[in-house]
């Protein structure tokens, strides 16, 4: 390299840098795109509208959501990962696969390195329910028939690999059965599958709360720690022997490299947002609740994550080759 | 008479000063969003989602419904006049339409296309209000294995859509197949035809492929033609259908909005689907298949009531179910929710006021649609005096923005300009781009269908044959693939016949 | 001329090359098919469906060249006769450029130039048509979108528009 090119080099450099820094201090200028790894209409797409909503306002800028469904949810952030600017203006929702899914296959991403993460959020309810015309009146039903067939009962879930298949991969160990996993992209899918008795049960977070209002599915358990105050008569994981929790929290991030002062003002707006009432009432909807944690706590929160993932993975036999 | 009452509750919501305002903003966006090739209700909708949040449920979600079904009319008008189709479901009306212009005949088509959305749109109004909770059962009746056999009708009907050869158009259909599965595989994440190029992971966007090969291969092969310059030079005979133009349009009319509003229904495609179907059934019903793809009106009424009609139809699962069909009525779903209302099973009952006005505000919206798109035909025609070297640069710089606006990608202005060049020699080679756009678009549909089906049957293909839906959908198919072999076979055993009697 | 517009196994049989191209599009596909895994029949893998889709892309290209051997096709001389073809290879050159020059200079900048090419080189417009034309038709449309749309098209390095 000459002189004058390393010169011409240093200058872009500069340059860059100066660009970098004037783009931090106007941030944000123009609209912001917020991938939601998930088809729109389910409880992550309507809750993340919801947040987005209100993180704009404080923002100055609108949010426009990007429904980037499949793989379980790693679609929209592998896209970001791969392709996206750090300028702050495209970032994603980060559900619990995407730390997930590396340990169980070849993937594009990696969670420890591709990411700048900002700011954890919430969690879901998760629940099995099955048609309201199904034979099975409780998860015991399941469980007797699945015994005289297995492999015979299907559950739709949002993807593979979705805290969804693990967990009853899990319960299927600990009972002794064996169940077929069928992969949709989400909330709205698994509704439909299991509503025309496609699939057998459905395991999805609370996007079927109004069918099982409407008396339409049956809801056969939930996986939260203690009975949904929604749903006094249905039971945990834990009452019916499985002693286990799952709650898949999320949170977001950017592409790797982002300027801290950037992902100090994201963090800042979605932080009031998830205080915002509003947006707590929407939550409510899907009997979720704000489960906020600041960036650090959120970068270790991850490595942790990965760690307990990665001792179910194991347990499960589902750990790649 | 229940529903006669509450229609007359709903025309009065409708009917407030504030909701007209608010629908008429509505469609006029909605308007404008689908004359601009790229820019899709989608966009529209989620930048404005924010505004309507300050005034009632009703206004916020009328003015959203305005722009859904508002873009769904303006967007023929781009592929009838320059033969850029708006979105994927006016592929179709690209066909026939744009001929129509080219020979002067704009004006009916445009004509044909607003009068036969109104039809179709007021007919699927009028079912949603009878009959809405009891077709809710068909949305959820198509699982993956039926969903995989109505691919497959669709695969093979759209077949129907071309004038050249068979083999041609099947090639291409399955080449719009892959090229829909660019990109990361929707059940493992695995990147699949990405050559490594990580604006690939994301697949290739149906708005550059499109505008490639309709809007830019067009205008390449207008410049190259020095002394038949079609788009100009054309007498306009007429602005509005005439008397036979009506009597031809009537049947297809009426069938497209019959199709399209159960089509409808189905969560996802339903709206792209009916409209080719619609195609492909005047076609073959017609005396003069062979009309088809030179300007015939048919082609241009049949397709157009379909979209429109589907249109209504995406309203049932959503009102009654709870379940977006297409990402638009997703949009629409967020915006109930975040007015604090939860479609699903209960809300008609619980929320009358609402559901009844916003039903009622399409049909006057409908209207206003009318209204506003009769007098324009005339200014776009206008257009089309253009001279057409001031007029091309025009389109290719209308498609860039389009494309460009789609994604704010720079990288899918190269893909457009790719699948331009390719469109280009594609038609020079007698190859036609609309089979490859709709398997592109059907494609990865197919595939995760196909997928999910195999998995819940555990590989037992006789899966597809023995659910009913999905049989009667197969044998449909079978049927086309086979029906046109059938008279050429009785003509030559005809022939055979008659040598033999000589 | 006239004798050859319908070639038989000729190198300048426009089908025989389609059909050629279409097969090796179909070879590719299977080969990609193979590569992604196919799985087995109740648990289809990434390839499995591209597999099957290449496998009937190259029964239709071969359809395509056996009816091109058989029964003949029109020439590429005969296809391109009477064109101008030297109009759609500049149009292309203009697209490309104006690619290339989009990010760097932004919209306003590259289109202007684009359009004002395109205006002179299809068939040449008058300048004074051309020059308002070219200036007003993306100034307005870029109005339109920032204004009323709240749609920015890229402003590149000089940050106009």
């Amino acid at each position: 390299m000459s002189q004058r090119n390393r010169l011409m080099v240093l200058l872009a450099a500069a340059g860059m840098l100066f660009a970098a820094t004037a783009q931090a201090q106007d941030y944000p200028t123009k609209p912001i795109t917020l991938i939601v790894p998930w088809p729109a209409g389910g409880s992550t797409d309507i809750s993340m509208r919801a947040i987005a909503e209100s993180a704009s306002k404080v923002l100055g800028q609108p949010i426009t959501i990007d429904n980037k469904a499949g793989g379980g949810g790693t679609v929209g952030p592998a896209t970001m990962a791969a392709g996206a600017k750090p300028d702050g203006y495209t970032i994603s929702q980060i559900p619990i696969t995407v730390f997930r899914l590396p340990l169980m296959q070849e993937v594009s991403w990696d969670p420890s390195k591709d990411f700048s993460y900002i700011i954890h959020l919430t969690g879901y309810t998760f629940g099995v329910t099955t048609s309201a015309e199904s034979p099975f009146k409780s998860w015991q039903d399941v469980v007797d028939f699945a015994k005289k067939n297995p492999g015979k009962v299907t559950y739709a879930t949002p993807g593979t690999g979705t805290s969804l298949h693990i967990g009853m991969e899990q319960i299927a160990a600990m009972a002794g059965i064996k169940l077929t996993q069928v992969p949709f992209k989400g909330g709205a899918e698994t509704n439909a599958a299991v509503l025309g008795q496609h699939t057998m049960l459905q395991a999805d977070s609370t996007g079927w709360r109004p069918l099982v209002d409407a008396g339409k599915l049956k809801l056969l358990m939930v996986w939260t720690g203690a009975r949904s105050p929604n749903y006094p008569d249905v039971p945990t994981l834990k009452e019916l022997g499985y002693p286990m929790v799952y709650d898949s929290p999320f949170g977001i991030a950017g592409p790797k490299g982002m300027d801290p002062k950037i992902v100090a003002k994201l963090h800042d707006a979605f932080k009031k947002a998830v205080e915002d009432p509003a947006v707590i009432a929407t939550l409510a909807k899907y009997d979720m609740v704000p489960n906020y944690k600041n960036t650090e706590d959120y970068k270790k929160f991850v490595v942790e994550v990965t760690e307990s993932e990665r001792k179910v993975i194991d347990t499960l036999g589902l750990a790649k080759k | 008479m229940d529903t006669l009452a509450n229609v007359v509750h709903g025309l009065g919501v409708a009917l407030l000063p504030v909701n007209l305002l608010y629908c008429f903003i509505g469609v006029f966006i909605g308007t404008l969003v689908g004359v601009l090739p790229g820019i899709g209700p989608i966009s529209a909708m989620s930048l404005l989602l924010p505004v309507t949040l300050s005034g009632t449920p009703e206004s916020g979600i009328i003015m959203m419904a305005g722009i859904y079904y508002g873009s769904m009319y303006g967007g023929s008008t781009t592929s009838i006049l320059v033969n850029i189709p708006g979105e994927a479901a006016s592929v179709v009306t690209c066909i026939d339409g744009h001929q129509m212009a080219k020979q002067g005949r704009a004006g009916p088509a445009l004509g044909i296309a607003a009068f036969g959305s109104f039809i179709a749109g007021t007919f699927s109004l009028v079912a949603l209000m009878l009959v809405a909770p009891s077709l809710a059962s068909i949305a959820i009746a198509f699982g993956p294995a039926e969903y995989f056999s109505l691919m497959v009708l669709g695969l093979v009907v759209l077949t129907f859509l071309t004038q050249g050869s068979m083999a041609k158009a099947l090639l291409m259909a399955c080449i719009g197949v892959v090229l829909g599965l660019v990109g990361l595989d929707s059940i493992t994440a695995q990147p699949r035809l990405t050559f490594g190029r990580i604006e690939l992971i994301d697949g290739i966007g149906l708005v550059p492929v499109v505008m490639g090969l309709f809007g830019v291969a067009e205008v390449l092969l207008n410049t190259e033609q020095a002394i038949k310059r079609d788009i100009i030079n054309t007498r306009i005979t007429q602005l509005l259908p005439n008397r036979e133009d009506w009597k031809a349009s009537a049947g297809p009319v009426s069938r497209g909005t019959l199709l399209g509003f159960f089509l409808g229904i189905l969560p996802g495609g339903g709206a792209v689907v009916a409209s080719f179907a619609s195609y492909a059934l005047e076609k073959r019903l017609s005396k003069h298949p062979e009309r088809f793809g030179h300007g015939a009106i048919e082609g241009v009424a049949g397709p157009e009531a379909a979209n429109n009609s589907a249109a209504g139809g995406a309203f049932i699962p959503l009102m009654t179910l709870g379940i977006p069909p297409n990402v638009v009525m997703a949009l629409l779903l967020g915006a109930f929710v975040i007015h604090g209302l939860q479609p699903g099973p209960l809300m008609i009952s619980q929320n009358p006021g609402l559901f009844w006005g916003i039903v009622a505000s399409m049909y006057i919206g409908n209207l206003m649609l009318l209204v506003l798109n009769l007098p324009m035909i005339g200014m776009w025609v206008q257009l089309l005096r253009l001279p057409y070297n001031v007029l091309f640069p025009l389109i290719i710089l209308f498609t860039i923005i389009g494309v460009y606006c789609s994604s704010n990608n720079v990288f899918d202005v190269y893909v457009m300009i790719a699948f331009g060049v390719i469109g280009y020699f594609m038609r020079k080679l007698g190859y036609e781009p609309a089979p490859l756009v709709l398997a592109f678009v059907l494609g990865p549909m197919l595939e995760n269908n196909l997928r999910k089906s195999l998995i819940l049957s555990q590989g037992n293909l006789m899966t597809f044959v023995e659910r009913p839906i999905s049989a009667v959908c197969l044998a449909f198919a079978a049927m086309l693939l086979i029906g046109p072999l059938l008279p050429a076979l009785r003509k030559k055993r005809e022939l055979v016949a008659l040598d033999e009697g000589a | 001329m006239s004798d050859q517009t319908n070639v038989k196994l000729r190198l300048d049989n426009s089908e025989l090359w389609g059909g050629l191209i279409g097969l090796a599009l179909g070879l590719f596909v299977i080969w990609s098919g193979l590569k992604l895994k196919l799985g087995t029949i109740n648990d289809p893998g990434s390839g499995y469906v591209l597999f099957y889709t290449g496998i009937l892309m190259c029964l239709f290209a071969a359809s395509i060249i056996i009816a091109a051997v058989t029964e003949g096709g029109p020439s590429f001389a005969s296809r391109w006769e009477n064109a101008r073809w030297g109009k759609p290879v500049l149009v292309i050159v203009c697209l490309t450029a104006f690619a290339l020059a989009l990010e760097p200079l932004g919209f306003l900048l590259s289109a202007i130039p684009l359009m004002l090419l395109l205006l002179r080189l299809i068939d040449p417009v008058r300048w004074t048509v051309a020059i308002p034309i070219s200036i007003l038709a993306p100034t307005g449309m870029w109005w339109v979108l920032k204004h009323l749309l709240a749609i920015q098209l890229p402003n590149g390095m000089f940050e106009i528009g």
